[in-house]
């Protein structure tokens, strides 16, 4: 038998190296300037979102091309209550209900649908919230959007929001992995290999999609709450149609169902939008580039590609070193790092 | 295994709980700030406009206007050297404040100038105000700039409000006869103001709008609203767009469905600005627009900055390529009053006490809110000397100001303009 | 409203809509027999435009325009396909991943080489000017228009219907390995039809281009018309996107006019309508 990943194990990066980049996260405001600072919270919070839609991509093969809406409508929230008058406990609270109601939409017009169709219906979705930012002007501000929303003051200060973003993205991180790992994961991974299957063993596969949207949604929400404490303001572009592409494909260029493709494709894609973008003129293409050459070279996103190539060099190691403790023979390269799939003792 | 995740899971968490007290305490170096706007002898302007998206091509005129008054009086003013540091804002509201506070903390800049849209605007208004940055408006043509929100460190140096260039129009489409006007604008802050402008005037004067279009962002096809007009029993349409191909598709379809004889036809600055004429110039000959800017007006300053753009560029200036020269010039002449110990207000009380005799738009000054007070032309599309087409005046509304006839505490009162108040 | 307007609001939504059908045609094939949702389509269509109107201006004739902008778009879809799709064929995501990066580069290098500016297609004679309708008159362009759809779209039917490469395609989009078994290079006939449906988005772009000033950002925009149109005609269906394109013309055309206040929603309504209660859309098949 191949040596598969523990069962049981929360990680499967070498733990030093996990608190090692931990570490550098957190030593990062004291070494950078507060404008680089500024653009990893940008990246922390892209990362929020990416992780979002990786849950119902990986888990579920469900890719949702319009989870900016729902970071819109949390957005939104917050800016609105913020422009009331209301204390930033009930802003984060109407931040919640309205993402819960605005999940539950999506949840409801989509748990019926599945691969192509539900990503149709997400764009769909995507776009009406888009449309209503826009629409309901008095609430929205309209295309000038809602300026003047201010941090709480405990993290008024860059820095100490930088940190607020990075705790709440290692929370989140760590919570869709609990949930992956959970009973409820195992359930959305048997619908995403087979609907039919479930229901027959009496699986609700509707109300399963339903509630993982719900979940992604809270996520996507908190997301969408950093983002306007970010800016502080608002305005249609967060639910722009190029945000939710963008979003998911941060999740394809780190690679699908891994914890840390879609930190890692945030952090690319947001470097290129903000950092790379100051020095060339044509960052688009340079951008449109760099996803086509992940393609080509890394189908299964970053985290895939490093994969394969850490188990390439473990084999080849092995093959050289300890001739019987070679196990390679027949086995497929990307089983013994699939963390996804290898946790579940039933496969 | 359940456990074990829970386990450390806790653990981790427990451990970034405390590691994040214990940080919370010692608090990173924070980034200084001088004082006067121009250390050293150097005045550095981050500039931010769209030079890549849907709105690139205004976005780089812009910048083109800017460097072409430096290139002509050169990079210093007096003892002063401008050097200017550009940044892409992509017409995105959250990357004009990644750019602004690039700016703003990376590159130390003295002086913001744009963005260029509005949205992008008030999002970095906020940010840069708050910062103790001056920041000067090249062609932003948001009310709210220079109303509910101004402030002491902004001045829109090279453009009015979208209702200020526009209550013109309302006036002189009274005076020309007409009783009866139908609109057609953006459904978003600038329409909604451009049109308020139109119609306050055209009604104060004693004017009836009989309907109210509004085309929502993103209009590919005006081929209904032009229908509609076609239908009207208006004796005169006023049309607004923000520029870019809604001006042409505008035209083109007007005169498609026959309009173009039937119904008289006022537009506002952008929908007959040189983006529009360049592309269907043909079709757009005759047609009246109301703007500030003019590129055909009979005066030294005006046609002297038209050859030198035509040279350096090959084609006439629009209203952006304007708007960034004039602001320039404004920066220039400011920091020739303030000097360059200057603070960020003294430089903008310098900017706003400026009083030209004649600028790019004719005799200017600033008024207490920042915002400039000047002529407004009505403008004909008409065919140079050169074979092409741009905007002659044919009638001058001297010292408009963006509260037109009307007393700014008063006008201040109202709410801003939207679908439900339209101005009338 | 009386019937004449009514008329000329009506051709405004079937003109519209018949460059929406150009443009959803060639995307929904390569669906339906590639499986690839092509997100560079709009920007195949904006390239086609800029090809077109360069070489109108060049040499002042409108068809070589159309058929310079065509044959280029579809050699580049041909490269496209055979250097980089085909690597990664049957693979959703890189297959999405993949469009989109083409889709950001060719719009960008449009940007850098066509300038900003919007730019509209001065029309041939024939088709400029208007025509009378009763005591309206409409505008020539709108209604060549039209029939330029309706002639493509009978030429797809008997394409499909009626010749032995469409028998290749209809059998390849039932049961592509069968297809393979019977003798039939399929990828071949992949990646014809992917530079067949590149060309008519080059097509697409020429002609809408008398319609609609190209200018950056055109690329989304009628991608996304085109993503409705397939979603509610049905994936892969050429008779679905017809019927498609016709009704989102129309209420695009008839919403503006009366429910102006719902603009913004009209078009992805119905869309998300046929999404919740047929999602495999009007025409389509459950594959």
């Amino acid at each position: 038998m191949t040596r598969l990943a523990r069962p049981g194990r929360l990680v499967t990066l070498p733990r030093v190296a996990l608190l090692v980049t931990l570490a550098l996260a957190v030593a990062v405001p004291y070494v950078l300037r507060s404008y680089y600072v500024s653009i990893l919270a940008l990246a922390f919070i892209a990362g929020l979102l990416a992780a979002s839609v990786n849950m119902l991509a990986g888990q579920m093969h469900l890719v949702s091309i319009g989870h900016a809406g729902i970071a819109a409508s949390a957005a939104y929230a917050v800016g609105w209550a913020s422009h009331h008058g209301y204390g930033h406990a009930t802003q984060l609270a109407l931040a919640l209900v309205v993402t819960l109601a605005v999940s539950a939409v999506y949840g409801v017009t989509s748990m019926r649908t599945s691969g192509i169709f539900f990503l149709m219906v997400t764009l769909a979705l995507g776009m009406v919230v888009f449309g209503l930012t826009y629409r309901l002007s008095r609430v929205t501000g309209g295309e000038n959007g809602l300026p003047g929303i201010w941090r709480p003051p405990v993290v008024a200060e860059m820095w100490q929001f930088y940190y607020l973003c990075l705790a709440v993205l290692v929370l989140a991180v760590l919570a869709l992995r609990v949930v992956e790992r959970s009973p409820f994961g195992l359930v959305l991974r048997g619908i995403r290999d087979s609907e039919s299957r479930m229901s027959s063993l009496g699986y609700s596969v509707a109300a399963n999609k339903f509630v993982a949207m719900i979940m992604s949604g809270v996520v996507a929400g908190t997301a969408g709450v950093l983002s306007v404490w970010h800016a502080e303001f608002v305005s249609p572009a967060s639910a722009d149609f190029l945000r939710s592409a963008l979003a998911v494909i941060m999740v394809i260029v780190g690679g699908v169902g891994t914890w840390l493709g879609p930190l890692i494709g945030a952090g690319l894609v947001t470097g290129a939008e903000h950092l790379l973008s100051t020095h060339v003129e044509r960052w688009p293409t340079v951008l449109g580039l760099v996803f086509i050459a992940v393609v080509l070279f890394a189908p299964n996103g970053i985290v895939g590609a490093a994969r394969d190539l850490a188990g390439r060099l473990r084999r080849s190691r092995a093959r050289r070193g300890h001739p019987e403790t070679d196990t390679s023979a027949g086995t497929p390269p990307a089983a013994t790092e699939d963390s996804v799939t290898s946790s579940a003792p039933n496969r | 295994m359940g456990q074990s995740i829970t386990r450390q899971a806790r653990w981790v968490a427990v451990s970034a709980a405390a590691g994040l007290v214990l940080l919370a305490a010692c608090a990173p170096p924070s980034d200084d700030d001088d004082g006067s706007v121009a250390e050293s002898g150097t005045v550095k302007v981050g500039f931010l406009s769209p030079v890549t998206g849907p709105v690139a091509a205004a976005g780089i005129e812009m910048r083109e206007g800017w460097e072409l008054y430096w290139q002509e009086h050169g990079e210093t003013v007096g003892e002063i050297t401008v050097e200017t540091i550009f940044e892409d804002d992509a017409g995105n509201p959250d990357t004009a404040l990644t750019k602004a506070k690039r700016l703003i903390e990376e590159e130390q800049v003295d002086v913001i100038v744009g963005p260029l849209l509005a949205n992008t605007a008030l999002a970095v208004a906020d940010y840069v105000t708050r910062a103790g940055i001056p920041s000067l408006q090249p062609v932003t043509a948001a009310d709210d700039l220079t109303q509910r929100k101004h402030h002491p460190l902004l001045l829109r140096a090279g453009s009015y409000t979208g209702s200020q260039m526009n209550f013109p129009g309302g006036q002189w489409a009274y005076e020309q006869g007409h009783r009866r006007a139908i609109t057609l604008c953006p459904d978003y802050a600038f329409g909604w103001e451009s049109c308020a402008g139109f119609v306050r005037a055209f009604t104060a004067a004693g004017g009836e709008i009989v309907d109210q279009l509004w085309f929502p962002l993103g209009t590919q096809d005006f081929s209904p609203y032009v229908t509609e007009m076609r239908g009207t029993d208006a004796d005169i349409a006023f049309v607004t767009s923000a520029g870019g191909a809604d001006g042409p598709t505008f035209v083109r379809t007007y005169h498609d469905f026959g309009l173009t004889d039937q119904l008289p036809l006022l537009t506002n600055c952008c929908a007959m600005d040189q983006a529009t004429l360049r592309d269907v110039g043909e079709l757009a000959e005759g047609i009246h627009s109301v703007s500030y800017w003019a590129e055909g007006r009979d005066s030294p300053a005006v046609q002297g900055f038209v050859q030198a753009y035509k040279q350096a560029y090959g084609k006439l200036p629009s209203l952006n390529v304007a708007g960034g020269y004039l602001t320039a010039e404004v920066l220039a002449r400011a920091l020739e009053t303030a000097g360059g110990e200057a603070t960020a207000e003294e430089l903008i009380d310098a900017a706003s006490s400026i009083r030209f005799e004649e600028s790019l738009y004719g005799p200017l000054r600033y008024d207490e809110y920042n915002n400039p007070v000047g002529p407004v032309y009505i403008r004909v599309v008409e065919r140079n000397s050169d074979g092409e087409y741009w905007n002659v005046p044919v009638e001058t509304y001297e010292d408009v100001s963006q509260f037109w006839t009307f007393d700014p505490e008063e006008y201040l009162q109202q709410p801003p303009y939207d679908r439900e108040h339209t101005g009338q | 409203m009386d019937f004449e307007v009514l008329l000329v609001h009506s051709l405004n939504g079937l003109s519209y809509g018949a460059l929406l059908f150009l443009v959803a045609s060639g995307f929904t094939l390569i669906f339906g027999l590639l499986r690839i949702v092509n997100l560079a389509h709009g920007a195949f269509y904006l390239l086609g435009a800029y090809l077109g109107l360069a070489t109108v201006a060049a040499t002042g004739n409108f068809l070589f325009g159309v058929l310079v902008a065509a044959f280029v778009v579809s050699g580049l879809g041909l490269s496209l396909e055979r250097s980089l799709l085909k690597r990664v064929r049957g693979k959703e995501l890189p297959e999405v991943l993949l469009t989109i990066g083409i889709a950001f580069v060719i719009a960008d290098l449009c940007l850098a080489i066509f300038g900003g500016d919007p730019q509209s297609m001065v029309t041939p004679s024939a088709l400029s000017g208007a025509v009378g309708l009763g005591s309206l008159t409409y505008p020539r362009y709108r209604l060549g228009l039209v029939l330029v759809a309706v002639l493509i779209a009978v030429a797809l039917y008997l394409l499909q219907r009626h010749t032995k490469i469409g028998a290749i395609v209809r059998a390849g989009v039932d049961d592509r390995e069968m297809a393979a078994a019977m003798g039939i290079n399929i990828d071949r006939v992949f990646t014809g039809m992917f530079a067949f449906g590149a060309a008519l988005a080059g097509f697409a772009g020429v002609i809408g281009a008398g319609l609609l000033p190209v200018r950056p950002g055109v690329d989304i925009e009628i991608l996304l018309f085109a993503l409705v149109v397939v979603i509610i005609g049905g994936l892969g269906s050429v008779k679905g996107a017809a019927v498609g394109s016709v009704l989102i013309g129309l209420i695009d055309a008839y919403s503006k006019v009366w429910v102006p206040e719902f603009s913004y929603f009209t078009v992805f309504a119905p869309m998300a309508l046929v999404l919740v209660f047929r999602p495999v859309g009007l025409f389509g098949r459950t594959a």
